[in-house]
């Protein structure tokens, strides 16, 4: 929980000019009342110890940061290394966020914990974080994301949550996080809710940040020790960006890293439908913050297509919209092909089935290892693991399971 | 001169009660919506809040947000709105009129309101912006347009004052934790927070979310300056638009303005 690299977002919620609380009146005392929360015990030893023992005794860090020695030789450029979070119990990085958001919750006195999911592995995370305190759980989920993350729908419900399946607009994540927000606004006195990507409004990109940063502080020790230099790039998918910010944020004031987002090409970021608001958005506001935004002619929100849940949302976290801005970091995106190309190789060359978000950080390897010669060393996130796109995966390859 | 700053005033010297009227441009199509607005006027309301629809209306219920989606599949934008506007100011030059929507129509189109033809449009009411921020400073302005703000029953004590400040037009009072359209209303509570608000206010205060009966809007004209209708008015345009018999509208109305009188 490091926030000594840069002094954002300000005192308003805002990294540059992205961020803030753009939100319906009746949230804001809550907003305030979780800022407050979080600042008085983010610093504190008996948190700090908790949150790092849960992360140490429950989910089962440090993920390993592994050698890739087959795709290594397969580039035949840099190093490629491997950062397990798909090891992580629950299958994700996801779970780093709701361990110390529930500890929040749980320190609020909050009864009841609402969460949106897009790939089912936050709502995963939640619901397991929710049981382990008795708490009642409701997971929100667009019903198109219903069908394709089924696995993880049933997952939630072994829980003991309740999955309330949301028909509105285009029935994927950003739906999700509507009707969360809805529930919040209804239940805000005893309700605490969980968002799990580094979007909405102030303070949660920066809690989720927080977080999540444990990934990035790992990467720095295991650096040291296993090619005892900084790596040359980092590599993560990015949706709304939890994954990717958790590991850029401690390498932010290390120049000599590159940081490279990848967002999610669909059908080709030329044929305007993917989900890469970085690449082929403009500011705009969405859930509570300004940020890069997919949107028409109007002003309304595009619709969005990626073959992965998880990536499926025309917005995006807005500290990744100032670290594009200030150059700090890359955004580029790969197609839905090059994604389920990756998905394969990775799962044949490196015996690890990559979840379909992380198989696009891996697909922009193509491109990236040509810029690198044999000293260099590159870091792959591997935000989660594939299991709960076998269906889709099968679907597409047209084979019956 | 503003046709809703004139239009509370003068109700507040003659010592009456607001009545505004909430729906949604382009629901079921934008001519109708102009048919709606003056059978709203003739019908008693004092007010048109015009709802722009949005893709993500986060702090809308059911009801409102399918008005939305099916205003957005008529492609209804900001400025076809403000193209039915022109039509509706032919016939009617005096009704205040409200733009309700969220901010990022609004940025979006921000020129729209910088013009405002004619200085039709009195007032624009943001859903999703701290309400002690300004429009402005987003560049959202124009000097002849004002702005209302909400106040909810979870808003502290140390914002009232500059939000109510902040607020040009009236101030919302927001009369539930929920969405638009729920109903769970606590008049202790809002008479409450409503004097606190008209301790900082130099603008009337008006409630609204989860009004429903002539009863509910009774209740609340008594603790306030007016009272807003919004999903109940919605649902029947729903449930009437196909046959375009509106007179349940009408009755519905008027039933609200003798509750208030």
């Amino acid at each position: 929980m490091k926030s000594d690299n840069h002094n954002l977002p300000d005192k308003n919620g805002f990294f540059g000019e992205y961020g803030g609380k753009f939100v319906p009146e009746t949230l804001m005392y809550a907003l305030e009342e979780l800022e407050t929360t979080y600042k008085n015990l983010k610093d504190n030893i008996e948190f700090k110890d908790q949150f790092y023992k849960d992360l140490s005794e429950f989910v089962g860090r440090p993920s390993p940061l592994y050698f890739a020695k087959r795709l290594t030789k397969h580039y035949g450029s840099g190093s490629i290394w491997l950062k397990r979070e798909d090891l992580n119990h629950t299958g994700a990085h996801k779970i780093n966020n709701t361990i110390g958001q529930i500890l929040l919750a749980k320190y609020m006195g909050k009864k009841r914990i609402i969460a949106e999911t897009g790939a089912g592995q936050h709502g995963v995370a939640t619901a397991t974080v929710a049981a382990r305190l008795g708490l009642e759980c409701h997971i929100y989920m667009g019903s198109e994301d219903v069908q394709r993350q089924s696995l993880n729908v049933y997952r939630i419900k072994l829980l003991g949550a309740q999955v309330h399946a949301v028909d509105s607009g285009s029935a994927t994540l950003k739906d999700a996080l509507n009707e969360a927000l809805r529930d919040w606004v209804t239940n805000v006195d005893d309700t605490y809710y969980i968002i799990g990507s580094v979007t909405g409004p102030h303070p949660y990109p920066m809690i989720v940040r927080d977080f999540n940063s444990v990934v990035g502080e790992e990467l720095i020790t295991q650096s040291k020790e296993l090619f005892n230099a900084m790596p040359d790039a980092i590599v993560a998918c990015v949706g709304g960006g939890s994954n990717a910010m958790g590991a850029f944020y401690p390498f932010i004031k290390f120049n000599e890293t590159r940081l490279i987002g990848v967002e999610a090409g669909g059908e080709g970021i030329e044929t305007g439908e993917h989900a890469a608001p970085l690449n082929d958005g403009a500011p705009g506001v969405l859930h509570g913050s300004l940020s890069y935004l997919m949107q028409d002619n109007s002003g309304q929100v595009k619709g969005t297509k990626s073959v992965s849940a998880g990536l499926d949302y025309p917005g995006v976290g807005p500290e990744h919209s100032w670290l594009k801005d200030s150059g700090r970091a890359e955004y580029v995106a790969v197609s839905d092909d090059a994604a389920l190309k990756a998905f394969h190789e990775v799962s044949e060359m490196e015996g690890i089935i990559p979840a379909l978000e992380t198989a696009h950080a891996f697909a922009y390897l193509d491109t990236l290892m040509k810029e690198f010669d044999i000293n260099s060393n590159i870091i792959v996130n591997v935000s989660g693991r594939g299991d709960k796109d076998i269906n889709t995966v099968a679907d597409i390859d047209g084979i019956k399971i | 001169m503003n046709r809703l700053t004139d239009t509370l005033d003068n109700l507040k010297k003659e010592n009456k009660k607001a009545l505004v009227a909430y729906l949604v441009a382009g629901d079921p199509n934008l001519e109708t919506t102009i048919e709606l607005m003056h059978l709203l006027v003739k019908s008693g309301v004092d007010v048109i809040e015009i709802g722009v629809p949005f893709t993500d209306p986060i702090a809308e219920g059911p009801i409102i947000q399918k008005a939305h989606d099916r205003a957005l599949k008529n492609n209804v934008s900001l400025s076809s709105i403000f193209e039915m506007i022109d039509q509706f100011r032919k016939n009617d030059n005096k009704t205040p009129l409200v733009l309700m929507g969220y901010l990022n129509t609004f940025i979006f189109n921000k020129n729209l309101i910088e013009a405002n033809k004619n200085d039709f449009v009195d007032s624009i009411l943001v859903v999703d912006i701290p309400g002690e921020l300004k429009l402005k400073d987003y560049g959202v302005y124009n000097p002849n347009i004002n702005t209302i703000s909400l106040i909810s029953p979870t808003t502290k004590k140390n914002r009232i004052e500059s939000i109510a400040k902040n607020s040009t037009g009236f101030v919302y009072y927001v009369t539930l934790r929920g969405v638009t359209g729920a109903s769970n209303l606590d008049v202790d509570e809002i008479r409450n927070n409503v004097q606190e608000i008209k301790k900082h206010a130099s603008v009337p205060t008006l409630a609204g979310f989860g009004i429903k009966s002539a009863e509910d809007a009774k209740l609340l004209s008594k603790c306030s300056d007016g009272v807003i209708i919004g999903s109940s008015i919605v649902q029947m345009i729903e449930e009437s638009s196909k046959s375009k018999e509106f007179d349940r509208i009408e009755e519905y109305i008027s039933d609200i303005k003798r509750a208030i009188s």
